[in-house]
C-alpha cells in the first residue's frame, strides 16, 4: 500500500494568526487516485490544497510528496525541496491566473524553459501538443484577454501539465465559468483521470465528483468530517455534518431536473466561493 | 527688427540651449531611476532601518521645492566644501526629487500586479528571480509607463530652473535674448514654441510607445 | 547660530506671503476649474476644444517661462504689471489649468449609473452636479487636490524672480548679507517642509474622515 502513495499528509494544522483554519488533518493519496474535496464555503478547502505545494506555510504536521517532505512549524523548507515539490505538483486556480503579457503558447512554454532549461523549440512543440490535446491549437497565439473563461482554464491546465507533474491540484476550476463552459473544462479533467493522473480537486460539482472521483473528502468546521469512496459518501453520508451539507447542496441539484452537474442550473444554484 | 528676423537670428542659440536642457534631462532621469529603484528596494525589503530611512527621504524630498534643492546643491554644498558645477548641481537636485516620484510609481506598478500572478508562477516552480523577471516585472512595467512618462515631461520642464544658477539651458538663452533685444515677449514666445514642440513630440512618441507595448500584449 | 534667530522672522514673513498668494490663487482656480471642467465635459466641441488647448499649453510650458511671459513679456506691449499682480495672475492661470483636469477626472469617475439615476429623478444638470456628482467626486479628487495645493506652494518659490518677498527672496537676501547659504536655504527648506507636511497631514485626515462616511 505504502509504495504507491503519492501524497501523504499527517496531522496537518493551519492557522492564520490566531485563527485556526483546520487542525490535525491526515490522509493519503495513491497513484492514479482522484480525490474530490468538498465542503461549505470557508471550510478551508483552498487553504488545504495550497499547503500541498507550499503556497501556504503551515503550523504543524507534515506533507510528503513522493520523496520530498514538508514539515510544519520550523523554518521554511530548503529551496531544492520546494523546487522539486512544485515541479511535481501542478495547480490550476479558480481564477486561472494566466500571465496576461504572454500568449496561450507563451504561458504553457514558460515553466519548462525557466525551470528545466528546455530549449524553446522543444518547449514550443510540447506546448502545442498539449494545447492541441485540449482542442486549443488554433488559439495558441491568442493573449489571455482574448480567450473565454473556459479556454483560459484549459490553457492554465496545459501550463501546469507542461511540467510533467505527478499530481495535479485543482481549486474549484469551474466555479468562475459561465455554465456553458463548465463542461469543456470538466471534460479535460476527466481525460486526465482516464490517463491515470493523480488528481486532488476542490469542487462543488457533485455529479462530476460522483462519476470521476475515487475518494471524497468532506471538510467542515476546520476538520475532515468524512472521507471514503465517492459514491458511498455522496449517497449515504454517515456524519451529521456532511449530511446537512450534502442535502443543502444536492437539493437544488435535483430540483434543477436533469441531475447533470455541468448543467446550467447546477452551477448557478451551487455557486462557488468567489474570491 | 521684425519678430521673424529676430527668431531666425536667435534660433541656433536656442537650439544649443535645448541640447543642454536635454542633456540635463537625460542625466537627471538616469539618477532618478536609479534612486527610485533603491528606494523601492529599501521600502519593500526586510531591513527595517533602511525602510524607515527611505520613507523619511521620500517624505522630506517630496515636500521641499526643487528650487530649494537646487540652491542647496549649488550654494550650500559649496559652502560645506563640495563645489558642484551648475549642470551637475541641477542633475543632483532634479534626480533627488524625481527619484522619489519614480520610486512611488515603481512601487504602485509592482502593487498593481495581481497576487494570483506571483502565486501561479511560484506554483509552476519558478525561482524567485524568474518570478520577478518573467512574470511580475513585465506586468508592473506596463502599469509604470503612464505615470513614468508623465513624470518625464515634468522633468524636462523643471530643467528650466537651472536658469537661476547660470546654466546655459534653453530658458537661460531665452532670458539672455530677452534682455539683449528688449523684445522679451518675442523671445519668450520662441522659447515657448521650442519647449512646446518638444513637449508635443515627446508625448506623442511616448504615447505611441505605450500603445505599442499594450498592443503587443493583447 | 544667532544668524538663524536673526533671519527666521524674515523667513516666516516670506512664508506668510507665500501662503496668502497660494490661498487666493487656489480658491480662484478651484471655482474657475469646476466651471471649466463642466465646460469641457458638457460644453460641446468648440468650448471643450478651447479648454483642452489651454490645459495643454499650461502643462506644456515650463512654469518659469509662463511667469516671465506675464511679467517681462507683457511689458513689451507696455503692460506693466506689479510684481504681486503678475505673480498672482500666473498662479491663477497655472492653477486653473491643473484644476480643470482634476475636476474633469473626478466628475468622470462618478458612475454613469449615478448620472442616470439623477436624470431619472428629474434633476436638472446643475442640480445633479451639485447634489449627486460633485459630492461623490470630492472623495475621488481629494488626494489630487491636496497634491495640487502642495504644488502651488512649491510654485511660489519662483516668485522671488519677479521680486515678490517670499521665502526664497528672504533666503537669498539673507545669503548675500551673511554668506551662509547652507543656513539660509536650510531654513527655507524647513519652512517649506513645515507648510507642506502640515498640508499633507490635513489632507490625509480629511481623507480618513471622508472614508468613514462610505
Ligand atoms: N490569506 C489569508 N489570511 C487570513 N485568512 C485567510 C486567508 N486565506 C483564507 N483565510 C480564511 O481561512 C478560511 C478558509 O478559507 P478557504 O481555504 O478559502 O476556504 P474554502 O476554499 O473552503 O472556501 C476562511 O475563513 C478564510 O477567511
Ligand atoms: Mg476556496
Amino acid at each position: 500500500m505504502s509504495s504507491d502513495v503519492v501524497v501523504d499528509i499527517q496531522g496537518l494544522t493551519k492557522r492564520f494568526g490566531p485563527r485556526t483554519v483546520f487542525e490535525d488533518i491526515s490522509f493519503q493519496v495513491h497513484r492514479s487516485e482522484v480525490v474530490a474535496v468538498i465542503g461549505p464555503s470557508g471550510a478551508g478547502k483552498s487553504t488545504f490544497i495550497r499547503c500541498i505545494n507550499y503556497l501556504h506555510p503551515f503550523e504543524a504536521g507534515r506533507i510528503r510528496v513522493l520523496d520530498h517532505e514538508l514539515v510544519g512549524g520550523g523554518g521554511p523548507p530548503s529551496k531544492a525541496t520546494l523546487r522539486q515539490i512544485r515541479m511535481q505538483v501542478g495547480m490550476a486556480f479558480q481564477t486561472f491566473n494566466l500571465f496576461p503579457h504572454l500568449t496561450a503558447l507563451g504561458n504553457v512554454m514558460l515553466g519548462p524553459m525557466e525551470t528545466k532549461r528546455v530549449p524553446a523549440s522543444e518547449a514550443r512543440d510540447k506546448a502545442m501538443a498539449l494545447l492541441t490535446s485540449v482542442g486549443l491549437a488554433d488559439r495558441a497565439e491568442a493573449y489571455p484577454r482574448r480567450l473565454s473563461g473556459g479556454e483560459q482554464q484549459r490553457v492554465a491546465i496545459c501550463r501546469a501539465l507542461a511540467m510533467d507533474p505527478e499530481v495535479m491540484l485543482f481549486d474549484e476550476p469551474t466555479s468562475m465559468l459561465d455554465p456553458e463552459m463548465v463542461g469543456e473544462v470538466l471534460g479535460t479533467i476527466r481525460g486526465l483521470a482516464a490517463q491515470g493522473m493523480t488528481l486532488i480537486l476542490v469542487t462543488h460539482e457533485m455529479q462530476f465528483a460522483k462519476e470521476v472521483a475515487d475518494t471524497v473528502v468532506v471538510m467542515a468546521d476546520g476538520r475532515v468530517v468524512e472521507t471514503g469512496p465517492a459514491r458511498d459518501v455522496l449517497e449515504h453520508p454517515t456524519s451529521e455534518r456532511s449530511r446537512t451539507f450534502l442535502t443543502r447542496v444536492l437539493k437544488p441539484l435535483e430540483a434543477a431536473g436533469d441531475g447533470q452537474a455541468s448543467g446550467p442550473g447546477a452551477t448557478t444554484a451551487l455557486g462557488g466561493d468567489h474570491p | 527688427m521684425s519678430t521673424l528676423q529676430l527668431w531666425g537670428q536667435y534660433l541656433p542659440q536656442f537650439l544649443a540651449g535645448l541640447v543642454v536642457s536635454l542633456q540635463l534631462t537625460g542625466a537627471a532621469l538616469v539618477l532618478a531611476l536609479a534612486l527610485g529603484t533603491l528606494l523601492v528596494l529599501a521600502r519593500t525589503g526586510r531591513i527595517r532601518i533602511l525602510a524607515a530611512i527611505a520613507t523619511g527621504y521620500v517624505e522630506v524630498f517630496r515636500a521641499v521645492p526643487v528650487l530649494v534643492l537646487l540652491f542647496t546643491a549649488y550654494y550650500s554644498l559649496a559652502q560645506l566644501g563640495l563645489r558642484l558645477p551648475g549642470f551637475w548641481a541641477g542633475v543632483v537636485a532634479l534626480g533627488a526629487f524625481y527619484g522619489t516620484l519614480y520610486g512611488e510609481d515603481m512601487r504602485s506598478g509592482l502593487q498593481s500586479v495581481d497576487p494570483g500572478q506571483r502565486e501561479a508562477a511560484v506554483a509552476l516552480g519558478l525561482s524567485n528571480g524568474a518570478v520577478m523577471r518573467r512574470v511580475v516585472l513585465p506586468q508592473a512595467f506596463l502599469a509604470f509607463l503612464p505615470p513614468g512618462t508623465n513624470e518625464l515631461s515634468n522633468l524636462i520642464k523643471d530643467t528650466s530652473l537651472v536658469l537661476t544658477i547660470g546654466v546655459t539651458d534653453l530658458m537661460f538663452q531665452a532670458n539672455a535674448a530677452a534682455a539683449a533685444t528688449f523684445q522679451p515677449m518675442d523671445m519668450f514666445l520662441l522659447a515657448g514654441l521650442v519647449y512646446f514642440a518638444f513637449y508635443i513630440l515627446l508625448s506623442r512618441i511616448l504615447a505611441r510607445w505605450e500603445l505599442n507595448v499594450q498592443r503587443r500584449r493583447s | 547660530m544667532h544668524v538663524v534667530a536673526l533671519y527666521w522672522q524674515a523667513i516666516v514673513d516670506g512664508g506668510g506671503v507665500d501662503l496668502e498668494l497660494t490661498a487666493i490663487a487656489v480658491a480662484v482656480s478651484v471655482v474657475v476649474g469646476i466651471l471649466a471642467a463642466v465646460g469641457r465635459i458638457y460644453g460641446g466641441k468648440l468650448l471643450g476644444g478651447a479648454i483642452t488647448v489651454y490645459v495643454e499649453i499650461i502643462r506644456g510650458l515650463p512654469p518659469i517661462l509662463q511667469l516671465f511671459i506675464i511679467y517681462f513679456g507683457l511689458s513689451q506691449f507696455q503692460i506693466n504689471l506689479s510684481s504681486f499682480s503678475a505673480g498672482l495672475l500666473w498662479l491663477v492661470l497655472y492653477g486653473v489649468g491643473y484644476a480643470v483636469e482634476i475636476f474633469r477626472a473626478g466628475i468622470e469617475a462618478v458612475s454613469v449609473g449615478q448620472r442616470e439615476a439623477a436624470d431619472a429623478l428629474g434633476l436638472t444638470r446643475v442640480q445633479a452636479l451639485r447634489r449627486i456628482i460633485l459630492p461623490q467626486a470630492w472623495m475621488v479628487m481629494l488626494p489630487s487636490l491636496m497634491t495640487f495645493l502642495v504644488l502651488q506652494v512649491k510654485n511660489t518659490t519662483l516668485l522671488y524672480l519677479v521680486g515678490i518677498a517670499d521665502i526664497m527672496y528672504q533666503a537669498r537676501l539673507g545669503t548675500s548679507a551673511t554668506e551662509q547659504p547652507a543656513i539660509m536655504y536650510g531654513m527655507a527648506a524647513i519652512a517649506y517642509l513645515i507648510i507642506n507636511l502640515t498640508l499633507s497631514r490635513i489632507g490625509s485626515t480629511l481623507e480618513r474622515r471622508q472614508a468613514l462616511y462610505r
